[in-house]
Protein backbone atom coordinates (compact mmCIF):
# COMPACT_ATOMS: atom_id res chain seq x y z
CA UNK A 1 0.00 0.00 0.00
CA UNK A 2 1.47 3.20 -1.06
CA UNK A 3 1.44 5.56 2.32
CA UNK A 4 1.62 8.92 1.28
CA UNK A 5 0.36 9.90 -2.67
CA UNK A 6 1.47 13.14 -3.70
CA UNK A 7 -0.75 12.84 -6.96
CA UNK A 8 -4.03 12.76 -4.96
CA UNK A 9 -2.68 14.54 -1.54
CA UNK A 10 -3.08 11.63 0.64
CA UNK A 11 -1.67 10.16 3.28
CA UNK A 12 -3.33 6.38 4.01
CA UNK A 13 -1.55 3.90 6.30
CA UNK A 14 -3.05 0.59 7.33
CA UNK A 15 -2.46 -0.85 10.52
CA UNK A 16 -3.15 -4.17 11.60
CA UNK A 17 -3.84 -5.86 15.12
CA UNK A 18 -2.34 -9.11 15.43
CA UNK A 19 -2.48 -11.84 18.11
CA UNK A 20 -3.79 -14.78 19.74
CA UNK A 21 -7.38 -15.33 20.21
CA UNK A 22 -8.88 -13.56 22.70
CA UNK A 23 -5.58 -11.39 23.70
CA UNK A 24 -7.94 -7.80 23.19
CA UNK A 25 -7.70 -7.02 19.77
CA UNK A 26 -11.11 -6.07 19.01
CA UNK A 27 -11.31 -4.33 22.50
CA UNK A 28 -8.55 -1.81 21.42
CA UNK A 29 -11.01 -1.16 18.34
CA UNK A 30 -13.41 -0.66 20.49
CA UNK A 31 -12.16 1.75 23.01
CA UNK A 32 -10.38 4.03 19.74
CA UNK A 33 -14.14 4.03 18.43
CA UNK A 34 -15.55 5.24 21.73
CA UNK A 35 -13.14 7.97 21.66
CA UNK A 36 -13.78 9.48 18.53
CA UNK A 37 -15.82 12.71 18.50
CA UNK A 38 -19.01 12.33 16.36
CA UNK A 39 -18.17 14.35 13.29
CA UNK A 40 -15.19 11.58 12.50
CA UNK A 41 -17.39 8.60 13.36
CA UNK A 42 -17.99 6.82 10.82
CA UNK A 43 -18.88 3.37 11.05
CA UNK A 44 -16.58 0.28 12.79
CA UNK A 45 -17.39 -2.65 11.67
CA UNK A 46 -16.81 -5.84 13.74
CA UNK A 47 -18.03 -9.24 12.19
CA UNK A 48 -18.11 -11.80 15.35
CA UNK A 49 -19.92 -15.00 16.50
CA UNK A 50 -22.94 -15.35 18.97
CA UNK A 51 -20.08 -15.70 21.72
CA UNK A 52 -18.47 -12.39 20.66
CA UNK A 53 -15.20 -13.99 18.80
CA UNK A 54 -14.12 -12.29 16.09
CA UNK A 55 -15.20 -14.24 12.78
CA UNK A 56 -13.91 -12.36 9.99
CA UNK A 57 -12.09 -8.86 11.05
CA UNK A 58 -12.79 -5.60 12.23
CA UNK A 59 -12.18 -2.47 10.17
CA UNK A 60 -12.07 1.17 11.96
CA UNK A 61 -11.32 3.42 9.06
CA UNK A 62 -10.08 6.89 10.85
CA UNK A 63 -10.80 9.76 8.82
CA UNK A 64 -7.88 12.62 10.38
CA UNK A 65 -8.93 15.15 7.73
CA UNK A 66 -6.16 17.42 6.25
CA UNK A 67 -3.15 17.27 7.76
CA UNK A 68 -0.49 19.92 6.07
CA UNK A 69 -2.39 19.62 2.77
CA UNK A 70 -2.91 15.74 2.87
CA UNK A 71 -6.24 14.41 3.15
CA UNK A 72 -4.97 11.80 6.15
CA UNK A 73 -7.24 8.30 6.99
CA UNK A 74 -5.77 5.42 9.35
CA UNK A 75 -7.43 1.98 8.52
CA UNK A 76 -7.43 -0.23 11.65
CA UNK A 77 -7.91 -3.47 11.29
CA UNK A 78 -7.72 -6.79 13.43
CA UNK A 79 -7.62 -10.33 12.33
CA UNK A 80 -9.31 -13.06 13.96
CA UNK A 81 -7.19 -14.87 16.18
CA UNK A 82 -8.11 -18.50 16.08
CA UNK A 83 -5.89 -20.55 14.25
CA UNK A 84 -8.29 -21.91 11.77
CA UNK A 85 -8.85 -18.68 9.94
CA UNK A 86 -5.12 -18.57 8.83
CA UNK A 87 -6.47 -17.41 4.93
CA UNK A 88 -8.49 -14.59 6.57
CA UNK A 89 -5.42 -13.28 8.32
CA UNK A 90 -3.36 -13.51 5.09
CA UNK A 91 -5.51 -11.48 3.09
CA UNK A 92 -6.29 -8.87 5.94
CA UNK A 93 -2.27 -8.50 5.76
CA UNK A 94 -2.28 -7.33 2.16
CA UNK A 95 -0.77 -3.72 1.60
CA UNK A 96 -0.28 -3.31 5.75
CA UNK A 97 1.89 -0.41 6.36
CA UNK A 98 1.99 -1.19 10.68
CA UNK A 99 1.46 -4.09 13.22
CA UNK A 100 0.43 -3.81 16.92
CA UNK A 101 0.96 -7.46 18.12
CA UNK A 102 -1.42 -7.52 21.15
CA UNK A 103 -0.35 -10.71 23.79
CA UNK A 104 -2.30 -11.77 26.08
CA UNK A 105 -0.52 -11.36 29.39
CA UNK A 106 -1.84 -14.60 31.31
CA UNK A 107 0.93 -17.38 31.69
CA UNK A 108 -0.92 -20.04 30.55
CA UNK A 109 -1.39 -17.70 27.20
CA UNK A 110 2.52 -17.59 26.19
CA UNK A 111 2.45 -20.60 24.29
CA UNK A 112 -0.11 -19.19 22.12
CA UNK A 113 1.17 -15.88 21.60
CA UNK A 114 4.66 -17.23 20.36
CA UNK A 115 2.32 -19.10 17.87
CA UNK A 116 0.31 -15.86 17.17
CA UNK A 117 4.08 -14.23 16.97
CA UNK A 118 5.40 -17.61 14.30
CA UNK A 119 2.15 -17.35 12.21
CA UNK A 120 2.52 -13.22 11.92
CA UNK A 121 5.91 -13.69 10.63
CA UNK A 122 5.44 -16.29 8.01
CA UNK A 123 2.27 -14.18 6.97
CA UNK A 124 4.22 -11.13 6.55
CA UNK A 125 7.02 -12.78 4.37
CA UNK A 126 4.52 -14.74 2.21
CA UNK A 127 3.04 -10.93 1.84
CA UNK A 128 6.14 -9.88 0.47
CA UNK A 129 7.07 -7.84 3.97
CA UNK A 130 10.32 -8.05 5.91
CA UNK A 131 9.00 -9.22 9.22
CA UNK A 132 12.51 -7.41 10.87
CA UNK A 133 11.70 -4.25 9.70
CA UNK A 134 8.24 -3.55 9.52
CA UNK A 135 7.21 -1.23 11.65
CA UNK A 136 5.62 -3.22 15.16
CA UNK A 137 4.77 -2.00 18.63
CA UNK A 138 3.93 -5.02 21.05
CA UNK A 139 1.32 -4.56 23.45
CA UNK A 140 1.06 -6.87 26.49
CA UNK A 141 -2.81 -6.68 27.32
CA UNK A 142 -4.91 -7.68 30.20
CA UNK A 143 -2.42 -5.93 33.06
CA UNK A 144 -5.31 -5.89 34.95
CA UNK A 145 -5.27 -9.50 35.95
CA UNK A 146 -4.31 -10.91 39.38
CA UNK A 147 -0.20 -10.81 39.46
CA UNK A 148 -0.16 -14.53 39.87
CA UNK A 149 -1.91 -15.25 36.45
CA UNK A 150 0.40 -13.27 34.39
CA UNK A 151 3.92 -12.90 33.21
CA UNK A 152 5.99 -10.33 33.86
CA UNK A 153 6.47 -7.57 31.36
CA UNK A 154 10.31 -8.36 31.01
CA UNK A 155 9.17 -11.87 30.40
CA UNK A 156 6.97 -11.07 27.68
CA UNK A 157 9.27 -8.77 26.58
CA UNK A 158 12.12 -11.34 26.38
CA UNK A 159 9.93 -14.54 25.30
CA UNK A 160 8.47 -12.36 22.66
CA UNK A 161 10.14 -8.98 21.63
CA UNK A 162 13.06 -10.03 19.88
CA UNK A 163 13.18 -7.48 18.03
CA UNK A 164 13.77 -4.69 20.72
CA UNK A 165 10.46 -2.64 19.33
CA UNK A 166 8.56 -0.29 21.69
CA UNK A 167 6.07 -1.83 23.93
CA UNK A 168 3.30 -1.36 26.21
CA UNK A 169 1.46 -2.53 28.87
CA UNK A 170 -2.58 -2.40 28.39
CA UNK A 171 -5.90 -2.60 29.91
CA UNK A 172 -7.81 -2.59 26.68
CA UNK A 173 -11.43 -3.10 28.69
CA UNK A 174 -10.79 0.39 30.04
CA UNK A 175 -8.82 2.18 27.39
CA UNK A 176 -5.38 1.93 29.48
CA UNK A 177 -2.14 1.86 27.12
CA UNK A 178 -4.95 2.10 23.70
CA UNK A 179 -3.68 5.21 22.37
CA UNK A 180 0.17 5.27 23.47
CA UNK A 181 -0.08 1.93 21.29
CA UNK A 182 -1.60 3.86 18.34
CA UNK A 183 0.45 7.07 18.71
CA UNK A 184 3.58 4.43 18.90
CA UNK A 185 2.71 2.36 15.82
CA UNK A 186 1.61 5.27 14.13
CA UNK A 187 4.43 7.60 14.40
CA UNK A 188 6.75 4.26 13.34
CA UNK A 189 4.81 4.29 9.81
CA UNK A 190 4.41 7.84 9.06
CA UNK A 191 8.58 7.98 10.14
CA UNK A 192 8.99 5.91 6.72
CA UNK A 193 6.72 8.54 4.46
CA UNK A 194 9.36 8.41 1.90
CA UNK A 195 9.71 10.76 -1.10
CA UNK A 196 8.02 9.61 -4.63
CA UNK A 197 10.99 8.07 -6.98
CA UNK A 198 10.05 11.54 -9.41
CA UNK A 199 8.27 14.69 -8.36
CA UNK A 200 7.56 17.67 -10.70
CA UNK B 1 -23.17 -8.50 12.92
CA UNK B 2 -22.15 -4.69 12.96
CA UNK B 3 -21.34 -3.35 16.43
CA UNK B 4 -20.80 0.15 17.75
CA UNK B 5 -19.22 1.83 20.94
CA UNK B 6 -20.46 5.06 21.78
CA UNK B 7 -18.93 6.91 24.64
CA UNK B 8 -17.47 10.89 24.84
CA UNK B 9 -13.53 11.22 24.66
CA UNK B 10 -13.17 12.59 28.06
CA UNK B 11 -9.78 12.45 28.26
CA UNK B 12 -9.46 13.71 24.99
CA UNK B 13 -7.28 10.68 24.32
CA UNK B 14 -8.01 10.87 20.31
CA UNK B 15 -7.33 14.76 19.87
CA UNK B 16 -3.60 13.89 22.11
CA UNK B 17 -3.27 11.58 18.85
CA UNK B 18 -4.76 13.83 16.52
CA UNK B 19 -1.93 16.28 17.74
CA UNK B 20 0.98 13.98 17.77
CA UNK B 21 0.30 12.18 14.15
CA UNK B 22 -0.51 15.77 12.94
CA UNK B 23 2.83 16.61 14.12
CA UNK B 24 4.61 13.98 13.23
CA UNK B 25 3.15 14.35 9.40
CA UNK B 26 4.01 18.06 9.03
CA UNK B 27 7.58 17.14 9.87
CA UNK B 28 7.58 14.61 7.37
CA UNK B 29 6.14 16.46 4.74
CA UNK B 30 8.16 19.61 5.19
CA UNK B 31 11.14 17.66 4.50
CA UNK B 32 9.63 15.71 1.87
CA UNK B 33 8.49 18.92 0.18
CA UNK B 34 11.96 20.95 0.48
CA UNK B 35 13.67 21.51 -2.44
CA UNK B 36 16.23 18.96 -3.48
CA UNK B 37 20.05 20.30 -2.50
CA UNK B 38 22.17 20.51 -5.18
CA UNK B 39 24.43 17.58 -4.68
CA UNK B 40 27.15 19.12 -3.25
CA UNK B 41 30.24 19.30 -4.87
CA UNK B 42 33.27 16.74 -4.66
CA UNK B 43 35.58 17.84 -1.54
CA UNK B 44 38.82 19.50 -3.27
CA UNK B 45 41.77 17.16 -3.13
CA UNK B 46 44.24 17.91 -0.27
CA UNK B 47 46.91 19.17 -2.59
CA UNK B 48 49.32 16.43 -3.01
CA UNK B 49 52.90 17.33 -1.12
CA UNK B 50 56.21 15.81 -2.66
CA UNK B 51 58.66 14.82 -0.24
CA UNK B 52 60.19 18.05 0.96
CA UNK B 53 57.30 20.19 1.08
CA UNK B 54 57.30 21.19 -2.41
CA UNK B 55 53.08 21.35 -3.68
CA UNK B 56 53.52 19.25 -6.69
CA UNK B 57 49.63 19.10 -7.69
CA UNK B 58 47.20 21.22 -7.05
CA UNK B 59 43.19 20.65 -7.61
CA UNK B 60 41.55 22.97 -10.42
CA UNK B 61 42.11 26.49 -10.08
CA UNK B 62 39.12 27.11 -11.58
CA UNK B 63 37.28 25.03 -9.41
CA UNK B 64 39.08 26.71 -6.76
CA UNK B 65 38.09 30.39 -7.57
CA UNK B 66 33.87 29.74 -8.33
CA UNK B 67 33.85 28.06 -5.05
CA UNK B 68 35.49 31.03 -3.20
CA UNK B 69 32.76 33.53 -5.05
CA UNK B 70 30.08 31.47 -3.92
Amino acid sequence: MSVVNYGTREITCKIVYYGPGRSGKTTNLQHVYSKLPEERKGKMVSLATETDRTLFFDFLPLDLGTISGFATRFQLYTVPGQVYYAATRKLVLQGVDGVVFVADSQSRQMAENVESLQDLHANLAEEGHDPRSIPLVMQYNKRDLPGSEISSVEELDETLNFRGVPHFSATAITGGGVFETLRSISTLVLSRLSAPATRT
Amino acid sequence: MAKETRKEDEGGEFAEFLADVSEEIALRVESLQTPSQPVPAEKKKTPVVADGGVIVEWPNIADRMIEEMR
